[in-house]
């Protein structure tokens, strides 16, 4: 059995609608670029000309650089996409679609296949666009297709296909022999084998088990799972319902989300209510006698919750500190019973696995991390936004193919940082590095839960090793002494060095500080946080140098190591950068090139965002 | 806006305390929905209603404490009627939060974690909001908004005023 096409996916939407559709991105990122206003708009839009439309909102379907998304659905035809929608294009969408009979082709970014409907000429299939080209849909396959709040959408794109295989023709046994042969390995960054980890809990004594989804995706840079929750949080549920299916009737779960994700949590209660009204979820499911439940906890601003243990201890009502293991949580969890803990991603992809096969799954990706991973490409890149690809995937490929090259032509790309705080840089020279759990990890970073944020070279890779200790630092919950005081003191070095007060000797004490915290850490973030400080030293030894020996930052974002000049030959002398200088410090007049007066400077970057030809710098 | 009304905390009774323990069932591993319970209803907990809820489930105050300060997003403080909670994550950090949260001190000569001195907002850098491609962004009272800059986050600052001052609500934007 092969997984449902897009276009089989689609039609199971569009089965007996016979007015048009017009969905509407509205994840989080969507309402944040204006989709609410555009809803409203498209309302009054369709009262103006009589029309009967349904407006269905959906999830993320990857593409944030383009929201607010809209696509036009009419009957018997592809669904063509709109992006970056503004009030004063929509009657043009609504004349070319209900008027003429064709799509907006200056607006309109793709169109995605529906089996037995028509497409449209002369506008490139989704699939075929430079963004979609080498993505593989999988776990996110859903989002941004479907309504996420319709149980509906879900059921008819094979949803709870899967729960209902398992319950009538499958063992546990047979269920934990499909997650092995996948070869799925820990999306939260863990990569630990899922299929192992189930077992294991499968094996432990006792009556009472509980299955944990980890919802707190905290690293700064990722939303890859808050786009699953906000655009398929039924697939998070059919996979916990296999968790608990096959660990041995684990009769209740927990989802723990955090409480930044407001959307998130709103489309999973939902999501809960639903599938317990259908009886996908409570006492005697589908009349089999398997019983599971679930319950949302949210969090409550803790970056080191998202470590397993310290989820646990927070679940619990506790302070959320980690535990040493062993116990690891198959044998101790919560309530001290055996837990299965698993991260939304993983979940995600379990009811694709059971319905398709553990070697259909295994079929993409590398040698050791087989499947897709889902990344949130963001940064200094042209498309940014949640993409997933074959696990194995050269970095180059996804900045470049996928992610369409830099953001500023100009200004060339400088590294990636995969991880987030507790992965590294990634730089140009490693741009052939495959995108896999242990590729990654020679290269000096970690694939991690996959944000991966682009940084051109008018970055400071200094100021970006301060930013993830600061952070790490911020969070670190204080219980050990190594992870406490270490990223103090390394965080106290770096800062002294961006401020231009380094001293010889200072790279050699963070290699030697960053060692033992990593050694010597408690949890995983401890021993997770020097690597953004020792994978910016390896690649970038110069820079720290420059900063250090010359006082100078050669991305000018270190304020204190700052010299603006104007570059004479690209000075066009505009004279646009002298009035916004609040302290009168540029001269300017007609016809003359600018000039600062370095010793009045404040270095406000006022006058280096008003130049638009890039002769400051 | 009930979420932050802050004359309501100074009514909140200890009826009221127990009568959301007991929605809890009075369990102690329920401590920290009770406190954002009691949060979301009062937009803060004060020393006082944290003793009584340890009161009711048995747990001694020094660990009510010691949860309620584990958590950044618990306060022992009244809060502002718009929180700014501004997102200093890696990628609006790579795009320029830090000018937006400048700008924001300045405007409203505050620090962060402070409030003004009406009340009306209250300064939270957060780390990630988790909306990457619209850096940099801000959430206030729930709802987000994406590619800020300084002059943008000004003008926004005034619409919450004059929405606060019961001026009508601004048109999103004219239909043609």
């Amino acid at each position: 059995m092969a997984t449902q096409t897009v276009e089989e996916m689609a039609a199971g939407l569009f089965r007996d609608v016979a007015i048009p559709t017009i969905h509407i991105g509205m994840a989080t990122c969507g309402l944040a670029a204006g989709a609410r206003s555009i809803e409203e708009l498209v309302v009054k839009e369709l009262e103006k000309r009589g029309l009967e439309a349904r407006i269905i909102p959906t999830g993320c379907i990857g593409m944030c650089h383009n929201e607010p998304l809209l696509d036009i659905t009419m009957p018997g035809m592809y669904r063509v996409s709109y992006r970056n929608v503004k009030a004063l294009i929509i009657p043009q969408i609504f004349d070319a679609h209900f008027v003429k009979g064709e799509f907006a082709k200056k607006y309109a970014v793709c169109q995605i296949p529906i089996a037995g409907h028509k497409p449209f000429e002369g506008l490139p299939l989704m699939a075929e666009t430079g963004f979609f080209k080498g993505q593989v849909k999988i776990v996110s396959s859903r989002c941004g297709l479907i309504d996420p709040s319709s149980i509906d959408d879900y059921i008819a794109t094979d949803g709870y296909k899967a729960l209902r295989k398992m319950l009538t023709e499958m063992t546990p046994d047979m269920v934990i022999d499909e997650m092995t042969k996948s070869g799925l390995r820990g999306r939260g960054g863990g990569g630990f084998y899922t299929g192992l980890k189930w077992k294991l809990t499968r094996q432990s004594p006792g009556e009472e088990k509980y299955v944990v989804c980890n919802a707190d995706e905290g690293d700064p840079g990722a939303f890859m799972d808050r786009s699953i929750l906000e655009g398929d949080p039924h697939s998070v549920l059919e996979g916990m319902l296999a968790a608990s299916f096959a660990i041995g009737n684990a009769r209740k779960g927990y989802i723990y989300c955090r409480a930044e994700y407001p959307l998130a949590i709103k489309r999973l209660r939902k999501a809960i209510d639903d599938a317990r009204e259908r009886n996908f979820l409570g006492d005697n499911i589908l009349g089999t006698g398997f019983s599971f439940d679930i319950t949302i906890k949210e969090g409550a601003g803790a970056y080191v919750c998202g470590e397993e243990t310290a989820l646990l201890a927070s679940l619990m009502g506790e302070r959320g500190m980690p535990w040493p293991k062993p116990p690891f949580p198959a044998q101790k969890g919560v309530w001290g019973k055996p837990t299965v803990i698993n991260n939304v991603e993983t979940l995600g992809n379990v009811g694709h696995i059971i319905l398709n096969g553990g070697d259909w799954y295994a079929s993409y990706g590398s040698e050791k991390t087989k499947g897709t991973k889902t990344f949130a490409l963001t940064g200094s890149v042209k498309n940014s936004g949640l993409i997933e690809v074959p696990a194995g995937t050269p970095l180059r490929s996804i900045v470049f193919d996928i992610g369409g090259g830099m953001l500023e032509k100009k200004i060339p790309f400088k590294a990636a940082q995969l991880g987030g705080p507790s992965g590294g840089c990634i730089p140009a020279s490693g741009l052939d590095t495959p995108v896999d759990f242990e590729n990654v990890i020679a290269a000096g970073a970690i694939m991690g839960s996959g944000g991966i944020v682009i940084m051109d070279e008018a970055s400071c890779i200094v100021d970006t090793a301060k930013f993830f200790l600061k952070f790490t630092q911020d969070e670190s919950c204080g219980e050990c002494t190594p992870c406490r005081v270490g990223s103090k003191i390394m965080l106290e070095i770096l800062t002294r060095i961006t401020e231009g007060k380094g001293q010889e000797g200072d790279l050699d004490e963070l290699i030697r500080l960053s060692m033992y915290v990593k050694s010597n850490s408690l949890c995983g973030l401890g021993a997770a946080a020097p690597n953004p400080v020792l994978s910016t030293i390896r690649y970038f030894r110069e820079e720290f140098e420059a900063h250090i020996r010359d006082k100078h930052c050669p991305g000018t974002v270190c304020a204190n190591l700052i010299k603006y000049v104007v570059i004479e030959e690209d000075c066009t002398t505009c004279g646009l950068c002298e009035p916004v200088c609040p302290t009168g410090s540029v001269t300017w007049d007609k016809g003359e090139v600018a000039h600062i007066n370095l010793e009045t400077c404040i270095r406000c970057k006022a006058c280096v965002d008003a130049c638009k030809f890039r002769a400051i710098i | 806006m009930a979420h932050n009304d802050n004359a309501a905390t100074l009514n909140i009774t200890d009826e009221e305390i127990d009568h959301i323990c007991e929605e809890f069932g009075n369990r102690e591993g329920a401590v920290v929905q009770i406190l954002q319970t009691i949060q979301d209803k009062y937009g803060y907990v004060p020393a006082e209603v944290l003793e009584r809820v340890g009161e009711d489930l048995g747990i001694p105050h020094s660990k009510m404490f010691g949860v309620l300060t584990f958590y950044s997003q618990f306060y022992r403080e009244p809060r502002g009627k718009f929180i700014l909670k501004v997102c200093v994550g890696t990628a609006c950090h790579v795009r320029g939060a830090g000018l937006l949260v400048d700008k924001i001190k300045e405007n409203l000569h505050i620090e962060e974690g402070e409030n003004t001195e009406d009340m009306m907002f209250t300064l939270e850098p957060v780390s990630c909001l988790g909306s990457c491609a619209l850096a940099p962004m801000a959430m206030v009272n729930g709802n987000t908004y994406g590619k800020l800059s300084g002059d943008k986050m000004v003008s926004l600052l005034k619409e919450f005023r004059e929405e606060s001052a019961g001026a009508p609500e601004t048109e999103a934007s004219p239909a043609s």
